[in-house]
């Protein structure tokens, strides 16, 4: 759905590029994650595949069309959700998704049904300045659903959302992506890359890093622990167990075989972490 | 279709803001005062404080003269009380004539701030109105009226083409330009960008707002003002082309910039730039080249003939011809730089 070779892109037309040297592919119905802190090169890079930056180095094929010769008709094919709401602050929200409708070639999703999707039904007819950050973010959100995109570029998706309605958002990402969208997910937040990513690329100072699915980054950076808690007597205990180590394997099952266990985990290693360890930066 | 979408959802939006009524309080405003506080013709009358110290024919001449003129003549007794009643009259001239032998002396006496063209002006007017009348004056000069047809204005039509130039035609270069950074800061040309859409229908969308509010701003200003005068026919094109040229104009100007504020010093250098136009359009005989080549130059003239009985329509058609092929370049250029920094 995606293929990118050897992008480069420099704001001040020299040296000094915003994304250097980028090779990646995105493949049909994947969720494809791009990661990295403020300033790393993820919105420049989502900035050429969507054509609002221009093409200075490389090759950049998104649905089928070569961004070189940028063809207005890919446009139809995908979907934009901005990390700003950008909606018009004078018109309704009805009024924002019936005149961005228009602009399509294909067929197109009602919008009161996308408002209900969001949650803004009771107020399809009130003028969007009067929405709260919440309010527009979902607007603008589920105005890139409009023309049913194939490919849907998601920037920042939940980013100042409050956690109710940011859960809403990725179910509807994921119930998107089991319908056979393919998902370019810009974030900084690791806990939504986790959740709805098949692959995730790590990006800082322009470069790609890495590329690797999730689980495959948390089985190969991760380290193979059980934390355990229970209780022996009236005395709360806690402790780390390698799932390697024959001694401590033989302990865990002799403290599952008490019945005494409160709480458990597998201390696999977060995104974040690997991020660090990889890139030696954090994604704040 | 979607260049009519973008218009229709333009005006819904210019509707709800401050700039749309800019134009059209504006051209009210201006009717008020033409109709209420500019009279139709100004007085040009001056008036002179006159002592006479003639006798016979000559006295008899110079009064016949002042009995006829425009200006106001006041008679007064002597040079003092001339002097006197100019001292009270700060706007006023005076003239004490007398005579030494055979020969008539007009001792003019002003106020001081009088410039060398008045001065030429009432050595002009004693030749032409006075020295004529005296006996054995011999007259060389010949005065030929070559277009004794020509038509004039009333003062206050004559304003219209300066109102019809810098608010119907050139307020919006400022309104677009308005439009455009109002987009841009709440970020909605980058939805815009991510849609089959085109710049240029973006574009039009806005020209064809600032087209109907000039139309409109035009109409206020001509029907109340010149009525069933004007040639309404021939100058919808003209406020077309010449409007549609001030749009392009602006979108051209703005899209070096990314604010308004960086971009407010250029246009308002380019409105104070095209209004000297006008200082020609007034007084004719200063007319450099430099202004000539102003767009705003044969804008106005265009106008006028729109409000004249026997208009000079291949100027009319000129100019709306000159400002279409004009504005079509412009838009291209401008159409052309949006492409690259609408969404930067």
């Amino acid at each position: 759905m995606i293929k990118v070779e050897g992008l480069y892109h420099s704001y001040t037309k020299d040296e000094k590029y915003a994304v250097k040297n980028a090779n990646f592919e995105v493949e049909k119905g994947e969720v494809f994650g791009f990661l990295g802190p403020s300033g790393a090169g993820k919105s420049t890079t989502q900035g050429i595949l969507t054509g609002l930056l221009q093409l200075q180095t490389g090759k950049v094929n998104v649905a089928g069309y070569d961004i070189r010769k940028l063809d207005r008709r890919m446009f139809n094919k995908i979907g934009m959700s901005f990390e700003q709401s950008n909606v018009y602050g004078k018109l309704t929200a009805l009024e924002n998704l019936e005149f961005y409708r228009k602009l399509f070639d294909v067929p197109t999703n009602d919008p009161k049904e996308l408002l209900k999707i969001v949650g803004l039904e009771h107020v399809a007819n009130k003028r969007a300045i009067e929405f709260s950050k919440g309010m527009k973010h979902r607007l603008t959100f589920v105005r890139s659903m409009l023309n049913n995109p194939e490919l849907w570029f998601l920037d920042e998706p939940t980013t100042g959302l409050d956690p109710a309605i940011a859960s809403q958002i990725k179910d509807i990402v994921k119930a998107k992506n089991d319908e056979g969208t393919t998902v370019f997910l810009t974030t900084h937040n690791m806990y939504v890359a986790d959740e709805l990513c098949n692959r995730v690329a790590f990006i800082i100072d322009g470069d790609i890093k890495l590329i690797d699915s999730p689980r495959n980054l948390k089985l190969q950076y991760g380290e193979k622990l059980v934390e355990v808690e229970y209780r022996v007597s009236d005395t709360l205990k806690k402790e780390k167990l390698s799932l390697i180590d024959e001694k401590d394997r033989l302990h865990l099952n002799e403290i599952i075989n008490t019945g005494q266990v409160e709480l458990m985990h597998t201390k696999e290693a977060t995104l974040e972490e690997i991020f660090i360890k990889v890139t030696g930066r954090g994604l704040e | 279709m979607r260049l009519l979408y973008n218009f229709l959802k333009d005006m819904k939006l210019s509707s709800k803001s401050f700039y749309f009524y800019v134009e059209l309080a504006m051209a009210l405003i201006m009717v008020f005062v033409l109709l209420f506080v500019v009279p139709e013709n100004f007085d040009r009358q001056q008036t002179f404080y006159v002592h006479m110290n003639l006798e016979g024919v000559v006295a008899d001449k110079v009064e016949e003269v002042l009995e006829g003129s425009d200006d106001n003549y006041i008679l007064l007794d002597s040079r003092e009380a001339v002097e006197a009643a100019l001292e009270k009259e700060r706007s006023s001239a005076g003239v004490s004539i007398s005579m030494e032998g055979q020969k008539v002396i007009y001792d003019f006496i002003l106020q001081g701030y009088e410039d060398e063209k008045f001065k030429n002006i009432i050595e002009t007017v004693v030749k032409s109105e006075f020295a004529v009348k005296t006996p054995d004056y011999n007259r060389v000069t010949e005065i030929k009226v070559l277009d004794e047809n020509a038509e004039k204005l009333n003062d206050r039509l004559n304003m219209l083409p300066i109102i019809l130039t810098l608010n119907a035609t050139f307020m919006g270069l400022f309104i677009i330009a308005s439009y455009i950074f109002l987009d841009k800061d709440e970020g909605t040309i980058k939805a815009l960008a991510v849609t089959p859409g085109y710049i240029w229908e973006y574009l039009l969308g806005k020209v064809g707002v600032i087209m109907v509010t000039g139309l409109a701003s035009g109409f206020i200003v001509l029907i109340p003002l010149a009525g069933a005068k004007a040639h309404y026919i021939h100058f919808i094109p003209l406020l077309i082309m010449t409007n549609l040229f001030g749009s392009a104009l602006g979108l051209f100007i703005a899209s070096f910039f990314d604010t308004m504020a960086k971009a407010m010093g250029w246009l308002y250098g380019t409105i104070i730039t095209l209004g000297f136009a006008s200082i020609s359009y007034y007084m004719p005989a200063f007319s450099p080249l430099v202004i000539r080549l102003l767009p705003s130059y044969p804008m106005l003239f265009a106008y006028r003939e729109i409000l004249l009985d026997k208009p000079d329509l291949s100027l009319v058609y000129m100019n709306v011809g000159l400002f279409g092929v004009l504005s079509v370049i412009l838009f291209l250029f401008a159409n052309g730089r949006y492409k690259k920094t609408l969404t930067v």
